[in-house]
Parts: C-alpha cells; sequence; structure tokens
C-alpha cells in the first residue's frame, strides 16, 4: 500500500436541506444518531430486492441517480440527495459558499499558516480557471494558490514577504 | 329475470381484477381485453377469455371506444358489459348502445346516467325535490357578462364548474368580480377540452367544507337504499387520496338526514345499480347536494368492509333483474374502515406521476387488511393511463384502532421500482389533526406544509449509504474493472453488481 496522496480519514453526506453527517473511514456499519451506535446493512436477496436492515427491519433502498459525488437515494420510500465531500473539498465548497453570498465573488483564503512568497496578479486583473495568484510558502513548500474559477481579481488582500494564519483572505475574485 | 352468464370487462387495472373476482365467485364467465400498451398487465390473468386488441392505429384506447367496445361483446357472446369507473362508465350514449344490442349494462340506466351526468340538469332536479344545495345558477351560464351578473346575485367566493364535468375536474373558484372574465373564458375553455362541452354554471363556493358521500343501493322494481357515508375530506386539487368509512363528522341523526336525502335524490331519477350522491357538509353541519355519480367508485371498499355487502355483486344482481334484498333497517355500519390510494406518485415532487416498472411488491397478509391492485412484480405503471398501483384498505374496531392498524400495515407495504405515495400516508396517520378527525378538503393545502416526514435516522441511513457508494467508486481498492454509468439511471441490478465486487 503506497496511498500517493495522504489517506481520507473522515467524509461528509452534505443533504439538499442543508444538514451534515461525518462518517470516520474505513467506513463501518455504524452510523451514529443522538449519541448512540446503531448498526446498519445494506444487503440484498430474491424476495426483497436490494435493501437495509437497521434494528431488526428492512427498509428499501434504491439507488436512484448518481453524478459525481451527488447521489440521489430513495430510503423508506423518500428520496435524499447528498453530496459526498472529503475535508478538502469541503473546505473548497465552504470557500466557494462564503462567496457566493454577495454578488457571486469567490473569497481565496490560505489553506494553512504561511509566508507569501509572491503575488502573481493585479486588482482589476482577468483570471483563468486554475491560474496561479499566490504563492504560499508552507512547511518548506513553495505552493501555489490557484483561482478555482475564472473572473476579475477585485481585492489582493496580500503582499510578497508576508506571514498569513490559516483562512486569512489572499485575494477575491468576481467570478465570470 | 336474466341470468348473466357472461360479463365483457370494459375495464382494466384494479377494478378489472376487483370485478372478475366477485363476477367468479358467482359461476359467472369474463372476457377481458388486452391492448398494446400493457399486454401483460395483470387483470388479464383473471379472465376466462381474453381478446386481442390489435389496433396500433387507433387513435382513442379501446376503453373509450363506444363502437369496439359493443362489437367486441357480441363477438365474444358476453350478455352483460361492466363497465368499471372511469372511461366510458357516466357515457349514457354507451348504455344505451348496450341496450340497443341487448347486452345487460352493469349499472343505472341511461336515462338516470345522463340525468346525473349533467349537472344543470341534476342542479333542477334537486331543486325540484328541495334537496339543499348551495346557491346557484338555474342553468349554464352563456358568457362572461351573464357569470358577472350572476356571481354577483350569489354572492363571492363562487366556484366555476363544468356543465359535462365531474370527478372534480375543470372547476375555478372565484373570489371577486374583477376575476371573473378571465376565469370563466379559462373554465369554459377547460371544459371544452375535457369533456367536449363549454358550458359551465356556477354556485356558491363553501369554504373549508368536508366531503361526505353517500353509497346508493337501489334495484329496477323501486327499493333504493342507502349503505351509510365515506368520508373523502383528503384531497389535493380535488382528487381523493384517502377514505374513510363511515365518517368522523357524523352522528345517527345526521346521517339518517342526509342519507334520506340521497336516496330522495337517486328516486327522483329512478336510479338502479349502485351509485354514489356526494355532499358538501359545512362548519355548522349543513349540507349540500354537490352531485351524483353514477358508477362503482374507487372508493368503494371502505363502504363493503363496514357493512359487509358485495357491491360489485349487488351491481350484477340488479342488472340481471333480482330484486334488493337488503332493507333499509339491515343495514349496519361495523368497525371503521380506511383507504389509502397507493399510486406511483413522487410526493417531494408535488405528487407529479411517476410512471415506472414495478420491480418488488408485496403486501401485509393479515386480518382486517385487504388490498386491491391490479400490478404485481414486473408490471409496469404507464403513463397513458392512471398511476395508481394498489387500494390498501384496512379494518379496525374504530377509529382509532384503524389508524393505528393503518399505519402497521403502511409500514410492511413493500414496493420498488417506483416513487409511491406510501410516505404520505405514513405521515398522514401520524397527524394530529388527522388523528382528530376534524380536517376539511382544504387540510391538504392549509394545514399541511409538508407531504411527508423522514425522521434523523431514515436521513442519517441514507447519509450513510451515500457515504458508502463515495468510498466504493472512489476510494475502493479495487476500483479498476468497476464503470458506474454516471449520471445515468441505475438499476437495482448495477448496485448488486457493484456490492458483490465491493
Amino acid at each position: 500500500m503506497t496511498p500517493e496522496r495522504p489517506a481520507i480519514k473522515k467524509l461528509y453526506a452534505l443533504s439538499n436541506e442543508g444538514h451534515k453527517f461525518s462518517f470516520s473511514l474505513p467506513l463501518k456499519n455504524i452510523i451514529r444518531v443522538n449519541g448512540r451506535d446503531y448498526t446498519v446493512e445494506l444487503r440484498e436477496d430474491e424476495k426483497y430486492g436490494v435493501h437495509i436492515l437497521w434494528k431488526n427491519r428492512r427498509y428499501p433502498v434504491e439507488i436512484v441517480r448518481t453524478k459525481q459525488n451527488r447521489y440521489e437515494i430513495l430510503f423508506n420510500d423518500i428520496g435524499h440527495v447528498f453530496t459526498v465531500e472529503t475535508p478538502v473539498s469541503m473546505q473548497r465548497k465552504k470557500v466557494l459558499r462564503t462567496g457566493a453570498g454577495k454578488s457571486q465573488a469567490l473569497v481565496v483564503r490560505a489553506p494553512m499558516p504561511g509566508k507569501i512568497i509572491d503575488v502573481l496578479v493585479r486588482e482589476g486583473a482577468p483570471v483563468m480557471k486554475g491560474e496561479a495568484l499566490v504563492i504560499l510558502e508552507a512547511m518548506k513548500m513553495q505552493n501555489e494558490i490557484q483561482s478555482v474559477v475564472a473572473g476579475t481579481v477585485t481585492r489582493i488582500g496580500v503582499k510578497a514577504g508576508q506571514n498569513v494564519m490559516k483562512d486569512d483572505i489572499l485575494a477575491e475574485i468576481s467570478v465570470k | 329475470m336474466t341470468r348473466i352468464t357472461r360479463i365483457l370487462i370494459a375495464n382494466r387495472g384494479e377494478i378489472a381484477v376487483r370485478i372478475m373476482r366477485t363476477a367468479h365467485s358467482m359461476g359467472i364467465e369474463c372476457v377481458a381485453v388486452r391492448t398494446n400498451v400493457e399486454p401483460d398487465a395483470m387483470y388479464l390473468s383473471f379472465a376466462d377469455i381474453i381478446h386481442e386488441e390489435e389496433d396500433e392505429l387507433a387513435e382513442i384506447p379501446v376503453f373509450l371506444d363506444v363502437e369496439k367496445l359493443i362489437s367486441i361483446a357480441l363477438k365474444t357472446k358476453c350478455d352483460a358489459l361492466h363497465p368499471g369507473y372511469g372511461f366510458l362508465a357516466e357515457n349514457a350514449y354507451f348504455a344505451e348502445k348496450c341496450r340497443d344490442n341487448s347486452i345487460i349494462f352493469i349499472g343505472p340506466s341511461p336515462d338516470a346516467i345522463y340525468k346525473m351526468g349533467n349537472k344543470p340538469v341534476a342542479r333542477q332536479i334537486a331543486l325540484r325535490h328541495k334537496i339543499p344545495m348551495a346557491m346557484g345558477t338555474p342553468g349554464s351560464v352563456a358568457n362572461e357578462d351573464e357569470a358577472i351578473r350572476q356571481a354577483g346575485r350569489i354572492g363571492y367566493p363562487v366556484i366555476i364548474k363544468a356543465a359535462s364535468g365531474g370527478g372534480g375536474r375543470g372547476m375555478r373558484i372565484v373570489r371577486q368580480e374583477s376575476e371573473m372574465e378571465k376565469m370563466f373564458i379559462l373554465a369554459s375553455r377547460e371544459a371544452e377540452k375535457a369533456f367536449n362541452d363549454p358550458s359551465v354554471f356556477i354556485e356558491k363556493y363553501i369554504e373549508n367544507p368536508k366531503h361526505i358521500e353517500f353509497q346508493i343501493l337501489g334495484d329496477t322494481y323501486g327499493n333504493i337504499i342507502h349503505l351509510g357515508e365515506r368520508e373523502c375530506s383528503i384531497q389535493r386539487k380535488h382528487q381523493k387520496l384517502m377514505e374513510e368509512a363511515p365518517s368522523p363528522a357524523l352522528d345517527e341523526t345526521l346521517r339518517a338526514r342526509m342519507g334520506e336525502t340521497a336516496v330522495k335524490i337517486a328516486r327522483a331519477v329512478g336510479y338502479y345499480s349502485a351509485g354514489t350522491v356526494e355532499f358538501l357538509l359545512d362548519s355548522d353541519r349543513n349540507f349540500y347536494f354537490m352531485e351524483m355519480n353514477t358508477r362503482i367508485q374507487v372508493e368503494h371498499p371502505v363502504t363493503e368492509m363496514i357493512t359487509g355487502i358485495d357491491l360489485i355483486e349487488q351491481q350484477i344482481r340488479i342488472a340481471s333483474g333480482e330484486e334488493l334484498t337488503i332493507r333499509q333497517e339491515d343495514v349496519r355500519l361495523t368497525g371503521w374502515a380506511i383507504e389509502c390510494r397507493i399510486n406511483a406518485e413522487d410526493v417531494q415532487a408535488g405528487f407529479a406521476p411517476a410512471p415506472g416498472r414495478i420491480e418488488k411488491i408485496s403486501f401485509p397478509d393479515e386480518p382486517g387488511v385487504r388490498v386491491d391492485t391490479g400490478v404485481r412484480a414486473g408490471s409496469s405503471i404507464v403513463a397513458s393511463y392512471d398511476s395508481m398501483i394498489a387500494k390498501l384498505i384496512v379494518t379496525g374496531s374504530d377509529r382509532h384502532d384503524a389508524i393505528i392498524k393503518t399505519k402497521l400495515a403502511l409500514d410492511k407495504v413493500w414496493i420498488k421500482g417506483t416513487k409511491t405515495t406510501l410516505p404520505f400516508f405514513r405521515m398522514l396517520m401520524r397527524n394530529p389533526i388527522f388523528q382528530a378527525g376534524t380536517f376539511t378538503t382544504a387540510f391538504i393545502e392549509k394545514d399541511l406544509d409538508k407531504f411527508h416526514s423522514s425522521s434523523e435516522y431514515e436521513e442519517t441511513i441514507a447519509a450513510w449509504l451515500a457515504t458508502k457508494l463515495f468510498v466504493e467508486e472512489n476510494l475502493s481498492e479495487r476500483k479498476a474493472g468497476i464503470s458506474f454509468d454516471q449520471g445515468k439511471e441505475l438499476t437495482p441490478w448495477l448496485l448488486r453488481k457493484r456490492l458483490t465486487q465491493f
């Protein structure tokens, strides 16, 4: 086993109603509700088809649709929609959401504490998706902080040589 | 008296199965019609003779084709025909055509169908017999100007109804004069489209009433009785979702008064066979005649369960010229029955039809639970017909007991392959207003903000399953070789395949 990236220890399932559920990896057949653990099992047989066994009772379950990390699940005849996020994608989502509230602006925050080595864009400049915005040195590694959207830089929050804390604002981009 | 020996079932689905079950118990043969739309339908396996209807070029379905059905009945040597509900069940011309061809129409006379089917005519008859009714126009309303004049006289709010309508279709509520012109035109246009007749009439709109209907039985000798009422106030857009018998709103006195009124209306048109008189009951316990349905109804089983009378059997006996053997004083209402209409509809998407293939289906098999269905595993709910999967009818000793038993029975219904109205009924049985019995026809629109409820446990389990799938797809060591058709519909088969590889 030679994982190419650090092992993911946790996953989050976010419902489209805004509820968040977290599960530790490796995933066990256990759900925790109100501080109590319950065993759940996914099963399938000829008579009932695919179903969930929970508290000695079968419940019908169906995967209605799946697209990338989005799952539509029919459990006990009620549909639920979840997106499953890793801690990293969750963070990215949070960043995206912070900006989404007002006028489609994306706020780019420092993913970790470190030192700004260089600022590669100016205020007012157009940026492409994936274009590097700043270079942040942390743990002796230089990290390119990229824009995850195409747009225009509306604000630069840091200068070269400056130390930043985690979640400090590096830049704001108005989404195209 | 004519002995009926073979019946053409001019219908499909659960009602076809229902009719054949009783016919067989009476030693009568049944002919069913196979259509291209559902060639493997369940009702066909109950038939003694199957007529193959292979006219793919026909524009209207066979169950709406008067001439075709008559010719099938003659060809297959049927002496009688049962229309079921919907389709041609309330078509006077069809009943008349049957009579012309010496086929017994298992239902009322063409004359009674016509009189009760044409709402302004029915209103006039009711008026003549001093039946309580909401104030309304004496006949059809010619144009928007007359509509405005009439509505002013009646007083807003009013309801515009299609003269040839029924079953809750083609109705518009108008709350003020400024809306009248637009609504009148819309209603009239809708009526023309749905019933081939643009004429409409206007009635006072009763706010927040209960929908109470009485089951009538009459024979060809002038005997008419009622079998008590059904409570049908749980409706959405005038479509019934759930019915019960008796109604929590009636006591013996009111039941007797409404029952007598229902019999009086039926008598006024010389009614025979099974029929239903619909009333609105307001909060002051005043009742108003709404309409009469001249057919067997979807919700007839709740009456059967509390009276012990097989309504299809009575229809067949009456049609063959037998005299009613049940007198009004013999009718006893025992216990309480609840019917849930389990439809292939997406409760979470405003009850949108959810056609699909039923992969698994099973119902609790226990005393007090009756299931009327026309589908089995492998059946398809097709878009061209109604969305009914099954009627779950549960009987208890009283209302409280019936609700508890329905709750338990609902949890044992297992349907896979399509979304259903089950979540709605599971929620409904737990709703305090429903439990109190005080609900009105406005219940779904006014008293409910959600049509289903899901516990924290259920949501957590669903979240766990989503996570499990994600792990399997993205983090599993054996990811290679499994192709997950992204964005496509996933069948349980696909899931199974993936699980075994997991």
